[in-house]
């Protein structure tokens, strides 16, 4: 079953790969692009709960009660509930477009991964997945500057004898201004959901770059369009929140 | 700030975990399979990350190289013997090695700018040929220096180079859909064919002056060893990854649909197939008995030359490499390692197996 999904998305991959001139580069692109589009409704449907969500935690009412029972988790998590239901806002509403958007982004992570084969074991284990693409093959990994098959420390640009990882500083780029446009200002800079939201805006976007220094950088690319997407996706929702890009803003709100 | 700390050190554990278990970096993990060569007195097994010399009486190790495994050196090529007592074996390194037969001591390291060998080397009298994954064809002396500048081709080689002493010729066959015919003295290109239909990752094989390619575009094809013309196409099922065997009068090549076919050499009729279970990677062998071959289930198959089965045998792991005949024994390679070479009489009867119980 899982095979069988991973087989349709590399013959996709290669589809698109054959139609933009044997390019991987733009291949990985239009895929991620293609993707995207195919998720958009789940995507604003998680985007909007998750949102509501964070507009809530950020409310007067929710800091209120917060302070007011902050000895008592019990009736903390009671009086939650109930300005849940009163908002109409379910705390998990955001999980479930989640959990379906899940596999689909692991089969298109792995259908790259797959495609970009340069070993004879992966290249045989490449081969029970094709359909009519055998043409195709060897794939033409180069785009740009980079080797898609490669991590880029393996081949990355050197400035001055000193590596500089450029695609991991784009990935970790965009991942920042990913997080920080799609997060709401937060009226409540000390409670655990800012501080942990805090925490996670400023780690991410590093470890995103570390994934994209030490992996193909294949996946570097796709970790770029796949940050911009979303962000232009918030964009279109009118949702970017261009007030986290100013200093201090996160602590005055 | 305790918080801080703790997100950090969930993601910088998480990073470590996914990059070492990625196996983006190609160094540690084994993607290949092993290479079998042998020379009179002993047997040569290239897998992972050591090149063995076996002792083929009783399948005890003679030496190894290097000592310790060293993850920034695997080996997918197999080796190949020179007269004066070296074994050849390209490393997924960027380098060419040359070791003594008699000890496994390192003799000299010929670099490479960027490719990495995937294919065997080739030894002639001529010198020593290999072609990388640069899509380059280097020929060097029997001391390790170049003899002349690398032939570009526009893609990877995978296959090791054949030659043909009678006119003194490389063929090369490249994952650019190609084959290519050069002067073994200078590298200058003789002729190339057209696009094949697919990549071809395995040599030529040659003989009374034609070429025969498995390509992955699922097809055979005969070729005019001079001037690359094209005889025959025979249709596979799938595709072709291994080199065709050769006897007189027939060719007999496996698919990765699993099934060998035996066809006829002069106009690449079908003659009969077997199917036994597990695609079929590497050359079949054929001997006086019949044809030995191995498929990706860890099946060692004989069959008669008129197409029934013999035996069968199946071997723990995965088979990927061509049997090798020594002596009375046929020789099996496998991707385990309590039994990465096994040795079977004719019969499919096991005689020793050479396991590195180092690793």
């Amino acid at each position: 079953m899982w095979d069988s999904f991973i087989s349709l998305m590399i013959n996709v991959l290669l589809f698109i790969y054959q139609m933009v001139g044997q390019n991987f580069g733009l291949a990985i692109i239009f895929f991620t692009i293609l993707i995207r589009l195919i998720l958009y409704p789940l995507n604003t449907q998680q985007m909007k709960q998750s949102k509501a969500l964070q507009e809530l935690q950020a409310s007067k009412k929710w800091q209120e009660i917060q302070k007011k029972y902050k000895n008592d988790r019990e009736k903390l998590a009671q009086e939650q509930m109930k300005l849940y239901q009163e908002m109409g806002v379910n705390p998990f509403g955001s999980c479930l477009p989640t959990l379906i958007q899940f596999p689909i982004i692991i089969g298109l992570y792995q259908a790259i991964i797959r495609a970009l084969a340069v070993s004879p074991l992966q290249l045989l284990n490449l081969s029970k997945h094709i359909n009519d693409g055998a043409n195709l093959i060897p794939i033409n990994n180069h785009f740009l500057w980079m080797d898609l098959s490669l991590p880029e420390k393996d081949f990355g640009l050197t400035l001055f004898g000193y590596g500089v990882p450029i695609m991991a500083i784009i990935v970790a780029a965009t991942s920042y201004l990913q997080t920080k446009l799609m997060t709401p200002a937060s009226p409540g800079a000390n409670d655990q959901g800012a501080q942990m939201s805090r925490a996670m805006g400023l780690y991410m976007p590093l470890f995103m770059g570390w994934l994209a220094y030490s992996f193909s950088s294949g996946l570097a690319l796709y970790f770029v369009v796949s940050n911009l997407a979303s962000i232009l996706q918030y964009a279109l929702m009118g949702k970017l929140n261009w007030r986290n890009l100013l200093p201090g803003a996160a602590k005055t709100g | 700030m305790k918080k801080h700390l703790l997100t950090a050190t969930i993601l910088l554990v998480s990073a470590l975990l996914l990059t070492a278990c990625s196996g983006s970096s190609r160094r540690v993990v084994a993607s290949g399979w092993a290479g079998l060569a042998a020379d009179e007195t002993q047997v040569y097994l290239a897998y992972h990350n050591f090149v063995y010399a076996v002792d083929p009486a009783d399948g005890s190790e003679r030496w190894r190289y290097p000592k310790e495994a060293n993850p920034a050196l695997t080996f997918y090529a197999p080796p190949a013997v020179t007269t004066d007592g070296q074994v050849i074996i390209g490393g997924y390194n960027h380098n060419l090695y040359a070791l003594d037969a008699e000890s496994g001591r390192e003799n000299w390291v010929f670099p490479i700018p960027e490719g990495r060998f995937i294919g065997g080397p080739l030894v002639t009298e001529a010198g020593i040929f290999a072609a990388a994954t640069d899509g380059k064809v280097y020929a060097v002396t029997p001391e390790g220096k170049q003899l002349w500048s690398p032939f570009a081709t526009e893609k990877e080689i995978w296959a090791a180079p054949v030659s043909d002493p009678d006119c003194e010729c490389l063929y090369i066959a490249s994952m650019d859909h190609r084959v290519y015919a050069l002067d073994a003295r200078g590298g200058q290109l003789l002729w190339k064919t057209d696009d094949l239909g697919g990549a071809i990752v395995s040599s030529p094989a040659m003989d009374d002056g034609s070429l025969y390619v498995g390509t992955f575009g699922r097809q055979v094809i005969a070729l005019d060893a001079g001037d690359g013309t094209e005889k025959w196409r025979f249709d596979t099922q799938e595709w072709v990854w291994g080199t065709p065997a050769l006897d007189e009068n027939n060719l007999y090549v496996g698919d990765l649909s699993g099934t060998l076919y035996a066809l006829n050499k002069a106009d690449g009729s079908l003659l009969w197939q077997v199917q036994p279970g597990g695609a079929i990677v590497d050359e079949p062998l054929v001997t006086a008995e019949g044809i030995y071959f191995t498929t990706e289930d860890g099946l060692v198959v004989s069959v008669t030359p008129e197409g029934s089965i013999r035996w069968q045998q199946t071997l723990d792991g995965h088979t990927y490499t061509a049997p090798l005949a020594f002596e009375e024994m046929i020789l099996v390679a496998t991707d385990q390692p309590v039994a990465l070479l096994a040795a079977l009489d004719s019969n499919g009867v096991g005689k020793w197996v050479f396991a590195d119980t180092k690793e």
